[in-house]
Order: structure tokens, then sequence, then C-alpha cells
């Protein structure tokens, strides 16, 4: 089994440059904000991030913008195919027209769970069928949070959204399961393929900083904890993040050279119950009755997801 | 017809405020309309709400400009001149502000009301910053129309659409019966009726592609922009044992708390939002939280 060697052990190790300016108008405690300031720390300031349109559409409004980078804002289905036109552009002014090689940028595509999942996820296919090179950041928060949280193919069964609720008929609220996006990228075989946490920043440093050393499609999948979709206190952000990784919801893994490698592996799995018991998308399940038979299906997925690894 | 205007933030329950005064209105026998007006900006940024109560039809459309009542949840507004809380305000235009302190300089200017809703939400909802409830049941009294059991009614009802039961319910019942029986119902003057003229229309001219395709060339400018009147707790570093584990600088998501160079981690208060995720992770717990409270004008 191949083991992470990263250059960063510790927190103080991480990278000092802030590559985020703050006063964006995003969300106090954005989860997803967190995991694109560590990985932009990690990507250096020559880039070009195609964003589809989402709440990270937030992160630069003009006059203003929090990068140094530059920024591209497409439709929510046109991020991978502009990050195509920019990276085309850019090979054939470096082959052709005199353009030099330390003028050249990182092209990321930055799309959130809706994008990547429902709108986007047709082109962003093609492209990694082309062998693309760039990098696919999605934030992934479960549910189309920009326009007020309603379901996306990424919102995890048993979930509330705006267009599912709890209701008498439907009492679980999403009735579907969520879509397993690193399984259907895998199956393309990128060149680099991870899920990220904001609560494990060593990790996450890591895995960009192999990844920019890398050439071809390299994706990210990014958990986001969303104060105001999700219904907890900001301050709780990265406890939510936490405890998706302990109770085994969220499997921090990479793809690489064809193994599959949990990078951070919670020890003693925790009850699935500690993760959702403090949201509010899955309050149904708890008040005004436990609804048992759903809890148990959540705990019984996570387990035979890690009994193929345990 | 009675015009009133909510101030507060993202996420503090205004526009579900304006909501249950306009329900609460209604069972009272009123005609009523109520709306929230908020930009892109999030949980945090200053929103407004706008609910009409009136005994005949309303034909009246759009924000209120001159409101009969303006009831503000978060003092810290009336330093932000984006939000202008007092906006529109004459000396007719009675003022309610959360605030443990009354301001004098403003009730010099306007009539003024003021009560701590956020200790009498941590008293009955064990949460500081959620006023949806509370707010309501203030302009409710304040127009002195509203009886109590239609409000009471109005909360259930809309509480319980946003799947908020049993005992948090409750505890809003009771956080609304408090606040009813605190304050005096307001002497209100109604506003003289202005006669509407309509103007001709306004057509649009057109403009060249570029003014619609703009291109920013100042990396990095958004710190121009403060998100420091976010906040509504404030975290403070305790330097005396703070030992530089630099978690807080990690977690971070606006990347706010810099690394100075004695390698001591510094909070950015013009920019921090206070989400105090540096208090929750800390793990010596020496990140103290501390109310803000705003300076009156």
């Amino acid at each position: 089994m191949k083991v992470l060697t990263g250059a960063y052990r510790k927190i103080k190790d991480l990278h000092p440059h802030e590559a985020i300016a703050p006063g964006t108008g995003l969300c106090a405690g954005c989860g997803g904000l967190e995991g694109l300031r560590m990985a932009l720390k990690e990507l250096g300031d020559d880039y070009i991030i195609c964003n589809a349109a989402g709440c990270f559409t937030l992160l630069s409004v003009y006059p203003f913008t929090p990068l140094k980078g530059s920024w591209l804002y497409t439709t929510m289905g046109g991020p991978t195919p502009a990050a195509q036109g920019v990276r085309d552009a850019l090979d054939i002014r470096m082959r052709h027209r005199g353009l030099e090689e330390k003028e050249n940028l990182n092209v990321i595509v930055v799309a959130g769970d809706g994008s990547s999942n429902d709108i986007g996820f047709g082109a962003t296919s093609a492209a990694i069928h082309r062998g693309l090179d760039f990098i696919y950041f999605c934030y992934d928060n479960e549910a189309y949070g920009n326009t007020g949280f309603q379901l996306s193919a990424a919102s995890p069964y048993a979930s509330a959204t705006q267009t599912t609720p709890s209701t008498d008929v439907h009492e679980a609220g999403t009735e579907i399961n969520k879509k397993d996006l690193f399984e259907i990228w895998k199956a393309q075989k990128p060149v680099y393929l991870a899920t990220v946490s904001p609560r494990e920043p060593i990790d996450l440093s890591n895995k960009f900083a192999k990844a920019s050393h890398l050439k071809g499609p390299r994706m990210f999948i990014c958990m986001s904890p969303c104060p105001t979709g999700w219904g907890f206190e900001p301050k709780e952000a990265q406890l939510i993040a936490k405890l998706a990784v302990d109770t085994g919801i969220f499997p921090v893994k990479e793809y690489y050279e064809g193994e599959v490698v949990h990078t951070v592996r919670p020890r003693k799995r925790l009850p699935v119950e500690k993760f959702l018991e403090r949201q509010k998308r899955f309050r149904h399940l708890f008040k005004p009755h436990r609804q048992d038979v759903v809890i148990k299906h959540i705990q019984q997925r996570v387990d035979e997801y890690w009994g193929q690894y345990e | 017809m009675w015009r009133i205007r909510l101030h507060g933030r993202g996420g503090q329950g205004i526009k579900t405020a304006s909501q249950i005064l306009g329900s609460a209105g209604f069972y009272s026998g009123f005609q009523a309309q109520d709306f929230p007006l908020y930009g892109a900006e999030r949980r945090g940024a200053p929103v407004m709400a706008f609910t009409r109560i009136s005994e005949k039809v309303i034909l009246e459309r759009g924000p209120i400009i001159s409101p009969d009542i303006i009831l503000i949840g978060d003092e810290t507004l009336l330093n932000d001149s984006q939000s202008a809380p007092l906006c529109g305000a004459d000396p007719t235009t009675l003022i309610f502000v959360n605030s443990p302190h009354p301001p004098e300089k403003l009730a010099q200017k306007f009539s003024l009301v003021t009560a701590d809703l956020t200790d009498l939400c941590h008293k009955h909802l064990n949460k500081r910053t959620i006023y949806s409830s509370a707010l309501s049941a203030v302009g409710a009294r304040l127009l002195g129309t509203i009886e109590l059991a239609d409000l009471l009614q109005a909360v259930e009802d809309e509480l319980t659409q946003q799947g908020i039961v049993t005992q948090a319910l409750q505890g809003n019942l009771e956080l609304v019966r408090e606040i009813y029986t605190k304050i005096e119902p307001a002497i209100l003057t109604p506003k003289v009726e202005k006669t509407l003229i309509t103007k001709p229309m306004v057509l649009p001219d057109y403009r060249p592609v570029v003014d619609g395709a703009p291109i920013i060339l100042e990396p990095g400018n958004m710190a121009l922009r403060k998100t420091g009147n976010w906040r509504v707790e404030r975290p403070e570093i305790d330097y005396t044992h703070c030992n530089d584990c630099l978690i807080c600088y990690a977690r971070c998501p606006d990347g706010v708390i810099a690394v100075n160079p004695e390698g001591r981690p510094a909070i950015d208060y013009d920019h921090c939002k206070g989400c105090l995720i540096c208090a929750q992770e800390c793990p010596g717990h020496f990140i103290n939280t501390v109310r803000e409270t705003g300076l009156f004008p």
C-alpha cells in the first residue's frame, strides 16, 4: 500500500501565503471557503479559475476580487468547457506565439456539487476523457446552497432540503442516495482524484502539493459544511466536518496510479447519529419522534462501505 | 395603514419576524403584506424586511421608504452606512432598538423604545441571536391592535412550517408571552397619505458591450470591503495563556487570523465575520467571546 508522503506534518508547516483576501460575501463559517483557501495556498498565484455559477460566485463581485490570480465566471454547466478553451489558448500561444513558459497558468475549475453532479457533469466527464490538464475543485455542500438549498444529486439520503422536506408522505425527506461522484470519476481513471476535508488541512495541503506536480485531470471533492443550509451554528462548521470523518460518513481518500488509499482513517467509527443530530436538515429523524429505521439504514450503508476496506 | 420595517442580519430570523407579524395582523382581521429584501450576501450580512398592515386593501407595493415603526434587531447596524436603519425616519416614526442600554442621543430625536431581546432569547431559546418571534412580538405589541392569541397562533403557524416544533416552539411561545407583557402599546400618529402621480415611462439607453463585461485589474482588492460589522460576538485571544499552536490560524475560513513576526496569531477585526470557529476549535479554550455592542450615532 502506498502511503502519501507529504512535506507537511504539522499545522505550523503549512504554507504561510494567504491566497484569498478577506472581505468576501460568503457566509460566516463557510466550510468550502476554508477548503479553497487551503488549496490555493498550495497552488500559488499563477492560475486562472473557471468558476461555475454557485455560492463561490460571490468570491469575486465587481469591482472587487479576493484573488491574486485570474477569475473567469461561467454558467453552471460551463466551467470545464471554459477550462478547455483557456488551456488550449495558453498551449497554442506558448507553442506558436512566443508566450513564455513562466507565463503559463494553472487552469482550475471551481464548481459546487450542483454543477459537478448535475448540470456540468457531462462536460466534466468529457474533459477527463480527453485528458485535459486541469485541476477540478468541487465544494460539496450537498445541495444547491446558493439559491436556497434545493435538492441536488449530492444531497444525502434522509436530509431535508427546500424541495424535499420531511412530510407525512415522505417522512425521511430525501429518499434517494447521494451520487458517488468519486467512484464515477474513478471509473474514468483521471491522473489524480481525492476527497478532502477542511478539518484535515495537512492532508488537504499534501494532496494539493502532490497534484500540483502532476499533469492531466486532477479532481478534488471537498466536503463543505454549510451553516446556512445544513442548519448549525457557524462556529460548529469544523466540528461537523470532523464528525463526518469520524463517523465514516465522509471517507477521506485518494486515487492515484490505480489504487485507492484512505489517507485519514477514523480509528474507531462513531455512530452516525453523532453527525446527524447536530444539523437541522436531519432533525426530523429525531423529532417529533425518532425514525430508527432511517437512521439504521444510514448506519448500515456506512458500515457496508467500510466493510470493503476493514 | 401601518408600515413596519425590520432590520437585522442574515440568520437572525428577520424575514420570519416580518412573516409572523403579517400573519398575526391577518388573524386579527387586517389586510397584511410582508416581504424581505437582501442582496446576494449571506448569513451575517445586513437584511431588511417589511410588513404592511391595514384595515383597507393594500395597493402599495415595494420597499417601505418612510416607516411608522422601525424594528432594529441588531444595534450594531446603527453604525452601518450600507444598512442605514434610520433611513426615512421622521419625528412621527417609532424606533425600537434591541439593546441593553437606552441610547440617549437617539431618544432626543425620535420616539424610542428599547429592550434587551438578546438576553430574553438566551433565556427562552438558549440562543442569543434568533429574533424571529421576539421582534415580531415587539412589533405586534407596539401596534397595539393585535391580540395575544392571534400573535401566538401566527408564531406557531410560521415556526411549524419551518420545522420548529415541540420544545423549541414552546420556548418561542413563552418568549412572545413575556415580551407581550413587558412592552407597552405605543401611540402612533398616522402619516399623511400621499397621492401618487404617474411618471412618464423611463426608456433604457443602450451601452456598449464593454460596459457589461467589466474587468477587475487590482488583485486582492476585496480587502477594501470590511466585513467586520457582520459580527455579533467578537473572539478575543487570551495572550497570557495562548501557546501559539496556530490552530485558529489554520481553521479560520476567511483567513483573517494572521501570524505576526513573533509567531503569534492576531485577529483582523476589520474583516472577522464572527463565525467563532477559532473560539470553538482552540484546544485550550484561550479565545474568549465578547458580545459586540454598537456605538450610537
